[in-house]
Order: structure tokens, then C-alpha cells, then sequence
């Protein structure tokens, strides 16, 4: 009986803890998994922000933008950014076209040239228009299969515990790595750094993570290059999801027309 | 006794007692070896600094495409971008520009596609090697430019402050959105850099749709070879695909003529730095034969004493070497900017900051100057011991004048002038393009002609002095007889001598006779294609290292036109065809309309058939260089590359030119503009109404136009005359080396005279003591002096004429391609002349006053 007993108890633990056990071995990659999935869902959307560039001296700029995000294939997508001030930079527009999570097609748009310029896409950890996010920070989701995850741990970020995961591209990026603090259940990074090799050149914070339509969303971005210790400040001020835009507003044309 | 031991006991005795004369070696080996040294440093520096440049402007770039140099679409892009192997293609437009205030200087302009030019160059435009405040406010105004922050120091211009910039389009205004620290690009032209978007400076400078070039870098494990080839296939023929390097080469092709004149002064001026090392050493020798008898006498052997003489010829040239490093160093300071201008003309700014000088260069430049020193002391040397001792002390002659009046010397010298003039004679016969027209060719001759003479001078001088003695002796009563006594005496040693007056004399109206000649065909030239009144340009014409200028719209045009008092304007583009990786000069101007007031020279076809053949069509004209070196007539036909694709071009006539030595194209303007699609203007020439309007037309111009943009107005008259102004001055310059030549040769006839009064320190004595007078005797010495400057300078004279004629049918037609009528410069041979005798009388001065002054008991006591 005695055995009996202690082999029940034995399974009623084991039971117990088998899905404590299964959440800590979650793997990066399938962490990155649900991130994937949020940043899917989170593709039909209309952003209005505001970014702030503080440079090293102290001095800020603002200027103020609209993004505009639509979900198309199982992997494509389309997103414009049009700048809405200063009145310099008013109507300059970013277009991306992805056919795939790893093939995508950028261009800009300059009014005052009345030009579309191809941003090859070598370019997409460049600085998105001098400011410390990259293209890439304003495109879709990537595709997981370039990558390699390596989970290094669990921390708490702003009272949220976390998830950190190194991510090392198989491609060659700009950076070697980048490790991420993903939020457990929200599915939403909270803090970033990348790597070149041993060297931290840019890291980021996630800020102000709200619920909106159901899709953790972080109000406040500031990223940072930790070189230059030039510093970008974005702020959503109002944001939409599952907006539906018609194919026609992330056309060339519409870019040059400022998405009117 | 060791060699120290000899030097110090025996040749520092005559350094005192030598001084001038030694001075005057230094000199000259020193003047020999400056210009070497300015060669190589001026060709080192002036390659290094563009090597630099391309390196820095190409960034990581392995290949770049060029095409014509008004540009090309840009549409090319995306085909050499979808190339495979291809990482990065990347437009560049390269093109100069004015500031408009402030030191005017001028700016390279350097167009980049700011969102990915990084990727290619060294520099970056996003991260900390820049500081741009705001690179999207960059990249969305046209009007943003990026400084060099050396340029932005100099001219006190900061961040987000306004610039004006002469331009295409007339005076625009920039802002100033950043300042680039001295990496990569910014370090090019010394710092006069300014960065724009390609985009920008496609609308800023009139290149819309255009550039220049595309720079492109290879994903790992492209080959340069595969590459290439991939790119050359989707790109029309025409277009040259080259590492940048291939730059560089170039480079060094239109720096070789710089080098062939450059060599050819540098071997003149050694040549007497030879000659008068050749002098003092032989002077030395009969100075000190009784020293060297004695020296012998106890023990000395011959190669000790060869060897002691060797030393201080040595020294002397190490001495004239280090100065001649120094003087060098001077003379590439000079000249370097010129040099570095041309480069900046043809082919991208050019600013030489610091001149390179190895120690590799210093001991090889040095070697050479004593080298030639020891060549040329080595006859005089080894003569030093031909006599025995015994003979030495007694002073008894050498009889070194029977060696060099032998028949032997004689034959050497008719073989060396019959191969000279055959040489000659043959060239003129070869005909254009022939192998055989090359300057090794005339240079041969010349030299063969030089050392010709040059040996037969001691028979010559015998021949005249039989003929002094003979005619004019007696006219001059004893100082004649005694000066004809005299130079008979020791005819080699004199024979030097007249040989340095003749060598100088003859380069001197070599020189004169070929500048003179060019003087006239220029000047014919320019009056034949310089028939406007006024002449437009955004530039002067005259800087030589100045602002540049800025092209012109072809709008332009009609507001002239508009102008009360001007009947026509035509408009004129220059620009450079890569052929056959040369380099060709390609002029534009309105065919029809110039031939109507300008007649041009033509040395095959015609006016009529320019008229008939050119206007509007593909045909062109051509200048000799380019006709003889690809051995084109009238009728024949060349394929040249436009932005379009190589075009066959028929060649109606050949032309007279001397702006390009690599080749001259003229081609009518609407042809131009069909293949080219530029309508851009270097330069209007404007004919006025009534000739005495041209002051006030020329100050309507300057009204109407001038505040849009710096315009020079120039009266074609004083243009002209500035041209012919600065020809002149450059003839001067020549004539300056050529009378410092002559200067040289000079100090060689007081060291000849010098030596010979001292040997006849004696016989002078004799003479005072038998009566004659202190001015008898000074006599004597100057009209042997004047005696061998007159027959220097007749021999350099007749020989200078020849060597001119084949400098100007060698040297100058295969160098400038083109046909130079030969001038006789009879005010420079009277020049000569009268220089050489003067000179040499001049010179004879000291020696004259010297042997006047001898003590009489002390003169005959001397042994």
C-alpha cells in the first residue's frame, strides 16, 4: 500500500509539474514563435506617432509620422511610413513590399526631388532616415528559418518576467546578434541589444505595453546607439489594428502621393 | 699615407687655393641634380596624391564604369546592378564647382547615392565618422550639402549655414546640413570636397538623368576577370570597365611627357654640370703634375693617386648633390601645382599636399649626380698618370693634344655627324605613323650631333687659330699674336672650353630657335580660331590653377542674342573621348557658323569640305596627333564611343591644333548634341555688330547676366594678347635655364683662363720684365677669353639651328601633333653670339687682373 501510495504521489507531482516544467524548457525558437505570431497579427494597422531624435549634445528633433501596415499572403505584407512634419520633411514616404518574410522590396520617397529611390535591401539594418530604428525595425516579421535562438535564461523587465533570447542570424546582418527580452504570455520584446561581436552598438526599450484589440502593443520605443550615444525616441499616439487598407494605398503611387 | 690622410694634406691645400672654381662644380652637378630630383618628386607626389585620391573617392569599389564625359543614363544602373557576382552598383557624378564668396576657391563635387554610398566607401554619412544633424533633412532637400570640415575651418562656414556655389544653373544656394571629418572622400583635394546626393547634383549641375560613373563592388569570390566581362556584355560597347587603379595608369601616360621634358632639361643641365667637373679636373691635374711627380717620386702608386683624384671628385659631387637635393626639393615646390592642375583638368581634382622624397629617392638621385661626376673626371684622371714621375716634376708636356687631335678622334667625330644628320635625314624621309618617327629617334640624332662637335672642337680651334694667325694677328698687333700663341699652346685644354661655351651657346638657340618657332605657329593658330569679339565663360579663361569653369545652359544663348548690339553667338564644349585608353580632347562649337568667320589651319583637306561635310552629320575633324596616330586621312573613318554606343564618324579634313598632344576631335554641335544629349556650353563666343560696340555690348552682358552668375566677359583681343603673354613668359623661363647655361659655361672659361695664368705665371713674368705692361698683359688674357667665346658661340650657333630644326620636327611634332614651321630666331644668334663673347670676355676679367697684378721677381722665381 505503502508503495502504492508513494507511486501515486509520485505521478500526482510529476503531473503537477509537468507543465512548469514545460514552460521553462520552451525553446527561443519557440519563443520566437509567438512573437512571430503576435507581429502577424498585429500587421493591419494604422500607426500615428511621433519621433524624437536626441543627439549627443542634448538637442532633440521631432518629427511626426503614419504608418501603415496590410497582411496579405500567409507571408506577405505591405507597409508605408509617411512623415507628416516638420514641413521639411512633410509627404516623404517609406514603402515596403514583402512577398515573403525574407524577400521584400523598400523604396522611399523624396517630394522635393519628386523621385522613388530604392533602398536595397543590404540596407534594411541601416538607419531608418538618420534616426537609430532600422528598416528593418519598420518592416514585418522575419522569417525564422534565417535565425538561430538560443534561450539564456528568464528576468524580470519593468516588473514583467521575461524570456531572454539570443538570436544569431545565418545571414549576413550588420549586427552578429541581438539578445531580446520577451515578455512571458504578452509575446512582446520589452528590451533588445545588438551585438557586433563582443560590441553592444545599439540597444532598445519597449515602453508603456498596452492591450489594444487584444494585441500587446508597447506605446513607447527608445533606441539607442550606444557609439554615438545618439538616441530616438517613438511614441505611438494613436493606433488601429485590423484596419483592411485597400492594395492601392501601399503602391508606388500612393507613395508619391503621400498615401492620399 | 692613407686616402683620408691624402685628402686632408694634400686636396684640402687646393679646396683653399680653388674655391670659386669649386664652388662653381658644386653648382653645376648641383643644377643637375635639382632637376632630377624635381622629376621624382613631382611624378611620385603628383602619383601618389592621385592615387590617393582614387583610393579614397572608390572607396572598396572594385571595377568602375565610365562612359563619355558629359555622362550617361542612368538607367544603366539597374543592369549592372542585376548583374550576378554584382554586391553593389553605385552612381557617382564627380564635377567641380565655385564658391561664390568668401576665397572663391574651387569645390570638387562629389554626387553619391547617400542611402547606400556607404556600402562602397570608406566613409559614412549615418554614423559617427560624419557629423550630419539630420541625414533625413539631407536626403529630402535638394539643397543639402556636406562640407569637409577642413574646407568649412578655412572659410568659416558652420552647420546649417548657407553657401553659394557658381553652378550650371547659375549661383544656388546650399545649406550646409554636415561636416565630414578628413576620412575617405573628405580627404580629397586637399580637403576642397564638398558631398551632395546624387540626385541633387544631377539638378544642381545640369546632369539630370546622368552620371558619371558607377562604382561597383563584388559579392565574396568574384572574379575580376569574370566580372568584368559579365558587366562589359550588358553595357553597350563604349563604355570602358576598368579597376580604379586603371585610373591611375592613365595617369602616368599623360605624365609621361612632363617626365620626357623634365629628363631632357635634367640631362642638358648635367651634361655641362659633366663638363665643367670634366674642366676642373683636368685644370687640377696640370696644376698639380709636379705634385703628382713627386707624390710618385715616393712611392705613390698610379692607383693611389687615381684613386685620391676620384675622392675629390667625390666629395665635390656629394656636395653639389646635397645641394642639388635641396634646389630640387625648391624646383618641385614650384612646379608641382602646375602638374597637378593638368591632372585636375583632364581627369579629377588633384591637390598635392605634401611631396614625397624617400631615402630611396636621396640616395639614388645622389648616386647619379656623382656618378656622372666620376665619368666625366675619369679621362682628365686617368691622364694624371700617363707621364713618369721624372716628367712630372720637370713639367714637361703630356702630350695629351696629339691624343686628342689624332685622326682617330677626328674620324670618331665625322662617323658621330654622318650618323647624326643620316638619323635626321632618314626621319624626315619615314613618313607620319611610320615606327622610325620617334623622339629616340631625333634625340639620337641630336646627341650624336652634340658629341660630334663637341669632339672635334680642339681641331676646330686649331683650324681658326691657323686662321687668326693667318688673317688676323696682325691686326691686333702682340696681344693678338700673343693670345693665338696662347690658345695654341695647350689646344686641349681650351678645346674644353670653347666645348663649354659651344654646348651652352647651342642649346641656348636650340632652345630660343624651337620656342620661337612655336611662338609663331601658336600665335599664327590662335589669330586662325580666336575670330569672336567676346568670349562667355562662368570660369576665367586665363586661371591656370584657379576657379573653373562652370558649364553654361544653352538658354544662355538666346538672352545673349536678345542683347542690342550682337549679331551672333556660338556656343563651345570641351570635353575628353576615352580612345584606345587615351585620353582625346573633343572641341564642339557650331561647324557652319564658326567657318564663317574663322578660317582655321589645315594641313590635309579643306575648309570647303569641313562646310560641306560636317554640319549636323557624323563626320568630324581631326588634329595631326590623333590623324598620324592612327594613321587617318581625309575620307578614311574612326568609331568613337558616344553615351549612346560607338558611333562611325567620318573624318573630313586634318587640322592644325596644339591643345592636346594626345588628339584633338572637332565636331559640329548638333552632331554632339544627338549622341551626347548635352546641351551644356563651356564657353559662347559672341560677334558684335560694330567692332567699336565691344566695350559697351561687353558691359550690357555683364549687366543683363551677371548676377545670376560670375560671368568673365572677355574681349577676345585681350584674350589673344593674354595668351600670347603667357607664351612669352614661358619662352622666358626657357631662356632663363639657357642663360643660366650659359652663366655656367662661363665660370668654366675663368677656371680655363685662371689655370692658364697660373701655369704661364712664369712666361707672364718674362714678358713684365721685358716691358710689357700691366694692360698689355690683361689684354692678352681677355682676347683669348673673347677669342674662345666667339668660336664657342659661332660653333653653338650653327649647331643650335640644326638642333633646333630637329627639336622642332622631332620633339615638338611628335609631342604636340602638330606641324610647326620651323623659324629661325636671328635676334637670339646675335644674342648668342654677342653673350658668348662678352661673356667670355667678361669672365676673363679676374684672370686678367690676376696675371697684371704678378710680381715680377716673384713670376720669375715661380716653377
Amino acid at each position: 500500500m505503502n508503495r502504492l501510495m508513494r507511486a501515486g504521489l509520485y505521478l500526482l507531482l510529476v503531473m503537477t509539474l509537468l507543465p512548469l516544467t514545460c514552460a521553462s524548457a520552451m525553446t527561443g525558437r519557440e519563443v520566437y514563435e509567438k512573437v512571430h505570431e503576435l507581429r502577424q497579427r498585429a500587421l493591419d494597422r494604422r500607426v500615428e506617432g511621433t519621433l524624437v531624435l536626441f543627439d549627443k549634445g542634448g538637442t532633440t528633433r521631432s518629427r511626426s509620422l503614419i504608418e501603415y501596415s496590410k497582411k496579405a499572403d500567409p507571408e506577405a505584407y505591405k507597409v508605408l511610413v509617411v512623415f507628416q512634419t516638420p514641413p521639411d520633411l512633410k509627404d516623404v514616404g517609406f514603402l515596403v513590399h514583402a512577398r515573403t518574410f525574407s524577400d521584400r522590396d523598400l523604396w522611399a520617397y523624396f517630394p522635393e526631388f519628386k523621385r522613388i529611390r530604392r533602398i536595397p535591401t543590404t540596407s534594411q539594418d541601416d538607419a531608418f532616415f538618420g534616426t537609430d530604428f532600422s528598416y528593418d525595425d519598420f518592416g514585418g516579421p522575419p522569417n525564422l528559418d534565417d535565425y538561430s535562438f538560443s534561450i539564456q535564461g528568464e528576468e524580470v523587465v519593468d516588473g514583467k518576467p521575461c524570456y531572454v533570447v539570443e538570436v544569431t542570424p545565418k545571414v549576413h546582418r550588420k549586427y552578429t546578434r541581438f539578445v531580446a527580452w520577451v515578455a512571458k504570455d504578452l509575446w512582446v520584446h520589452l528590451k533588445i541589444a545588438y551585438y557586433r561581436d563582443k560590441e553592444l552598438y545599439r540597444s532598445g526599450r519597449f515602453m508603456e505595453v498596452r492591450m489594444v484589440d487584444d494585441i500587446a502593443t508597447a506605446h513607447k520605443v527608445r533606441m539607442e546607439n550606444n557609439a554615438t550615444g545618439h538616441a530616438t525616441e517613438l511614441t505611438v499616439d494613436a493606433i488601429q489594428y485590423h484596419t483592411r487598407f485597400p492594395d492601392d494605398l501601399f503602391s508606388q503611387r500612393s507613395l508619391e502621393r503621400a498615401g492620399k | 699615407m692613407n686616402l683620408i690622410n691624402l685628402l686632408r694634406h694634400i686636396s684640402l691645400k687646393h679646396v683653399r687655393l680653388q674655391k670659386a672654381q669649386l664652388l662653381i662644380a658644386v653648382v653645376g652637378i648641383g643644377l643637375g641634380v635639382a632637376a632630377m630630383v624635381a622629376i621624382d618628386i613631382v611624378n611620385v607626389s603628383v602619383l601618389r596624391s592621385f592615387a590617393e585620391s582614387i583610393d579614397q573617392i572608390t572607396g572598396r569599389a572594385a571595377l568602375e564604369i565610365s562612359g563619355a564625359e558629359s555622362g550617361f543614363p542612368e538607367a544603366l544602373l539597374e543592369r549592372v546592378q542585376e548583374v550576378p557576382g554584382v554586391e553593389y552598383a553605385v552612381p557617382v557624378i564627380e564635377t567641380n564647382a565655385n564658391l561664390a564668396d568668401g576665397s572663391k576657391r574651387a569645390v570638387m563635387i562629389l554626387g553619391v547615392d547617400v542611402l547606400q554610398d556607404h556600402q562602397i566607401r570608406n566613409y559614412s554619412l549615418t554614423d559617427e565618422a560624419a557629423d550630419i544633424p539630420d541625414p533625413l533633412l539631407f536626403l529630402a532637400k535638394k539643397d543639402s550639402i556636406l562640407l569637409s570640415k577642413a574646407m568649412a575651418k578655412q572659410e568659416k562656414i558652420a552647420i546649417d549655414q548657407e553657401i553659394r556655389l557658381q553652378t550650371v544653373e547659375g549661383i544656388k544656394t546650399f545649406k550646409v546640413r554636415g561636416l565630414l571629418n578628413p576620412e575617405g572622400p573628405a580627404r580629397v583635394a586637399g580637403g576642397d570636397i564638398a558631398i551632395m546626393d546624387v540626385y541633387a547634383a544631377q539638378l544642381a549641375f545640369g546632369k539630370e538623368g546622368r552620371i558619371d560613373r558607377i562604382d561597383v563592388s563584388f559579392l565574396p569570390g568574384g572574379k575580376l576577370d569574370t566580372m568584368k566581362a559579365r558587366i562589359q556584355q550588358v553595357l553597350p560597347s563604349g563604355y570602358t570597365v576598368d579597376t580604379p587603379a586603371g585610373r591611375t595608369r592613365q595617369v602616368e601616360i599623360l605624365l609621361e611627357r612632363f617626365q620626357k621634358n623634365m629628363a631632357f632639361t635634367s640631362t642638358m643641365v648635367m651634361f655641362v654640370g659633366m663638363y665643367l667637373i670634366y674642366n676642373i679636373i683636368s685644370i687640377s691635374v696640370v696644376q698639380r703634375r709636379k705634385e703628382i711627380g713627386i707624390l710618385r717620386a715616393i712611392g705613390a702608386r698610379r692607383s693611389e693617386i687615381i684613386t685620391l683624384f676620384f675622392a675629390e671628385t667625390c666629395v665635390v659631387a656629394a656636395l653639389g648633390s646635397l645641394l642639388g637635393i635641396g634646389l630640387g626639393l625648391a624646383f618641385a615646390k614650384l612646379t608641382v601645382g602646375f602638374v597637378a592642375q593638368y591632372i585636375t583638368d583632364v581627369y579629377l581634382q588633384t591637390s598635392v599636399t605634401s611631396l614625397t622624397f624617400s631615402s630611396g629617392m636621396f640616395f639614388r638621385d645622389a648616386a647619379l649626380g656623382i656618378l656622372a661626376s666620376l665619368l666625366a673626371a675619369a679621362s682628365p684622371v686617368l691622364s694624371s698618370v700617363r707621364f713618369t714621375p721624372l716628367a712630372a716634376i720637370r713639367a714637361q708636356s703630356s702630350g695629351g693634344d696629339g691624343f686628342i687631335l689624332s685622326r682617330n678622334i677626328k674620324l670618331a667625330s665625322a662617323l658621330l655627324l654622318a650618323l647624326s644628320l643620316g638619323l635626321f635625314a632618314a626621319y624626315r624621309a619615314a613618313g607620319p605613323g611610320s615606327d622610325f618617327r620617334s623622339s629616340t629617334v631625333t634625340v639620337a640624332s641630336a646627341i650624336f650631333l652634340i658629341v660630334g662637335i663637341s669632339l672635334l672642337t680642339p681641331a676646330i680651334l686649331q683650324g681658326t687659330m691657323l686662321l687668326f694667325h693667318r688673317f688676323l694677328s696682325p691686326w691686333l698687333g702682340v696681344a693678338g699674336r700673343l693670345a693665338g700663341i696662347n690658345l695654341q699652346k695647350n689646344i686641349g685644354r681650351n678645346g674644353v672650353a670653347v666645348g663649354a661655351i659651344f654646348f651652352s651657346i647651342s642649346l641656348y638657340v636650340c632652345s630660343a630657335s624651337a620656342m620661337h618657332s612655336l611662338n609663331v605657329s601658336m600665335f599664327d593658330w590662335i589669330d586662325s580660331i580666336i575670330r569672336a569679339d567676346l568670349l562667355i565663360s562662368s570660369g576665367s579663361p586665363l586661371a591656370a590653377g584657379g576657379a573653373h569653369s562652370i558649364p553654361m545652359p544653352e538658354s544662355l544663348a538666346g538672352e545673349l542674342e536678345k542683347i542690342p548690339g550682337v549679331r551672333m553667338v556660338e556656343p563651345f564644349r570641351k570635353g575628353y573621348l576615352t580612345y584606345e585608353n587615351k585620353k582625346i580632347l573633343l572641341e564642339i562649337f557650331d561647324v557652319a557658323l564658326r567657318m564663317e568667320y574663322c578660317p582655321g589651319m589645315f594641313a590635309e583637306g579643306n575648309r570647303e569640305e569641313v562646310i560641306r561635310q560636317v554640319p549636323g552629320q557624323d563626320t568630324i575633324f581631326i588634329n595631326e596627333g590623333f590623324a598620324t596616330q592612327y594613321n587617318l586621312h581625309p575620307g578614311d573613318s574612326v568609331v568613337l564611343p558616344t553615351p549612346g554606343g560607338p558611333v562611325r564618324f567620318g573624318v573630313a579634313a586634318i587640322a592644325v591644333s596644339y591643345s592636346s598632344d594626345a588628339g584633338v576631335v572637332w565636331m559640329d554641335v548638333h552632331t554632339y548634341r544627338r549622341h551626347w544629349q548635352d546641351t551644356l556650353v563651356d564657353t559662347y563666343e559672341v560677334l558684335v555688330k560694330e567692332k567699336s560696340e565691344i566695350p559697351r555690348v561687353r558691359q550690357a552682358i555683364l549687366d543683363r547676366l551677371g548676377q545670376e552668375r560670375h560671368l568673365f566677359v572677355l574681349p577676345a583681343l585681350e584674350f589673344r594678347n593674354e595668351i600670347k603673354k603667357l607664351l612669352a613668359n614661358t619662352s622666358v623661363l626657357f631662356q632663363a635655364v639657357n642663360i643660366l647655361v650659359l652663366l655656367i659655361a662661363g665660370f668654366g672659361i675663368v677656371i680655363t683662363l685662371l689655370a692658364s695664368v697660373l701655369e704661364r705665371t712664369r712666361e707672364i713674368g718674362v714678358l713684365r720684365a721685358i716691358g710689357m705692361k700691366k694692360n698689355q698683359v690683361a689684354g692678352v688674357v681677355i682676347l683669348e677669353s673673347a677669342l674662345i667665346g666667339t668660336l664657342g658661340g659661332l660653333l653653338g650657333s650653327a649647331t643650335g639651328l640644326l638642333l633646333g630644326w630637329i627639336a622642332v620636327e622631332g620633339f615638338f611634332r611628335l609631342d604636340y601633333g602638330a606641324s610647326i614651321v620651323y623659324h629661325v630666331d636671328f635676334s637670339a644668334i646675335a644674342w648668342a653670339i654677342l653673350l658668348s663673347t662678352g661673356l667670355a670676355a667678361l669672365a676673363g676679367f679676374y684672370p686678367a687682373r690676376r696675371a697684371a697684378g704678378i710680381n715680377i721677381v716673384e713670376a720669375l722665381t715661380y716653377e
